[in-house]
């Protein structure tokens, strides 16, 4: 008896994660049949059992919310999923071995910036993920990467950038010209694990000067 | 820079520079490792040591993957094509081995409780057959790394 040959139901399953909202996809065949269901099941590396995750039993979508079943940052997860379809061939597939620490992206940050007559003051909001202490208290990305720092330029004009880096979430930029536009930029860096957002930006004016008028 | 292992310090080894090695070596190392019900470096091995016990049980387990882990997989490394990333590991490996040497002989206490914590990676390695436990072992580096990044001062 010849096995029949069923990966083309299922690929790529893997985890997606940032600010470890971690989810996990896959696709289907090219032109998967309607009928095609996808049951998912994860798992803590190192333990024996393989856990059913509700609400993606038997779904048709290609994507599950893992993020509280893998939210604990010491351990290392496996998901698989099984895809069946209509015919009621089979096929199941694992994702790698999945650090959420190691793994998860980094979003850009929450800034406001706050215009004067001849400085940008910039306030970075704290990002809060779904990971929580033991005491049940969300942590920010601050609490879990100690190494975690902001990188701030203000484009000042086609080849002059003013730069700012640290742990600390307020920083001004003074000595500006009153009346002008700036360009600001800050991204979140994890040195340690060579991690980097995306930047925030923003764009400001500087307020006119009225002394004396 | 450097490790503070408790009353250990380890200068000169750049931290970043292990993780990229490993990242460099992970998915094709990691990939060969199917027994996922087995973990080495479990909760019980690392969690919880105390600073004086920690430079025990750093010098025990990187003893261990310098002359053992290191040595057993340095072919499959060459096979996979990523000898350079893993000469790199193996290298910084030996440095804090040998800057570990000298300090930690001069520690008497917390000795037991860190031999303790080995032993229990030692056995759960003796139980599985020699290549699944040296590819378990090395994929199991970023473990090692990530509790070591406690002990890292920038």
């Amino acid at each position: 008896h010849i096995a029949e040959d069923t990966s083309d139901l299922l690929q790529h399953v893997k985890f997606q994660s940032s600010n470890f909202e971690n989810i996990l996809t896959w696709d289907g065949r090219l032109e998967s049949a309607p009928d095609t269901v996808y049951s998912v099941q994860y798992k803590t590396y190192g333990e024996g059992e393989w856990l059913e995750k509700k609400g993606c039993q038997r779904i048709t979508r290609k994507s599950c919310n893992l993020t509280v079943e893998t939210g604990n940052l010491t351990e290392l997860y496996y998901a698989r999923v099984t895809a069946t379809d209509g015919a009621g061939r089979s096929a199941t597939k694992m994702t790698d071995r999945f650090s959420p620490l190691q793994h998860t992206s980094i979003k850009p940050p929450d800034v406001t910036c706050i215009p004067k007559v001849r400085s940008i003051q910039m306030i970075v909001h704290p990002t809060y993920t779904p990971i929580r202490a033991r005491n049940g208290h969300q942590l920010t990305l601050e609490n879990i990467f100690q190494d975690l720092l902001y990188r701030l330029k203000l484009h000042i004009n086609h080849t002059y950038q003013m730069h700012f880096e640290g742990k600390q979430r307020e920083f001004e930029f003074v000595g500006l010209t009153p009346d002008t536009e700036f360009r600001g930029t800050i991204m979140i860096c994890i040195p340690n694990l060579f991690k980097e957002s995306t930047p925030y930006v923003c764009q400001v004016k500087t307020l006119p000067d009225r002394t004396w008028t | 820079q450097e490790f503070q292992f408790g009353p250990c310090r380890v200068e000169g080894v750049v931290l970043q520079k292990l993780w990229q090695a490993f990242w460099a070596m992970k998915d094709i190392v990691q990939a060969q490792d199917n027994i996922t019900s087995v973990r080495l470096l479990r909760k019980e091995v690392l969690h919880n040591v105390s600073e004086t016990e920690s430079c025990h049980l750093i010098h025990a387990l990187l003893r261990f993957y310098v002359n053992t882990v290191f040595k057993l997989y340095h072919d499959k490394a060459a096979e996979f094509g990523v000898l350079k990333s893993f000469s790199a590991l193996a290298n910084n490996f030996f440095v804090i081995v040998s800057k570990l040497q000298a300090s930690q002989e001069k520690m008497f206490s917390t000795h037991e409780s860190a031999r303790r914590r080995f032993l229990l990676f030692y056995r759960a390695f003796k139980q599985l057959d020699r290549e699944s436990a040296v590819t378990k072992a090395f994929g199991e580096m970023d473990i090692l790394l990530s509790w070591m990044e406690k002990f890292y001062q920038l």
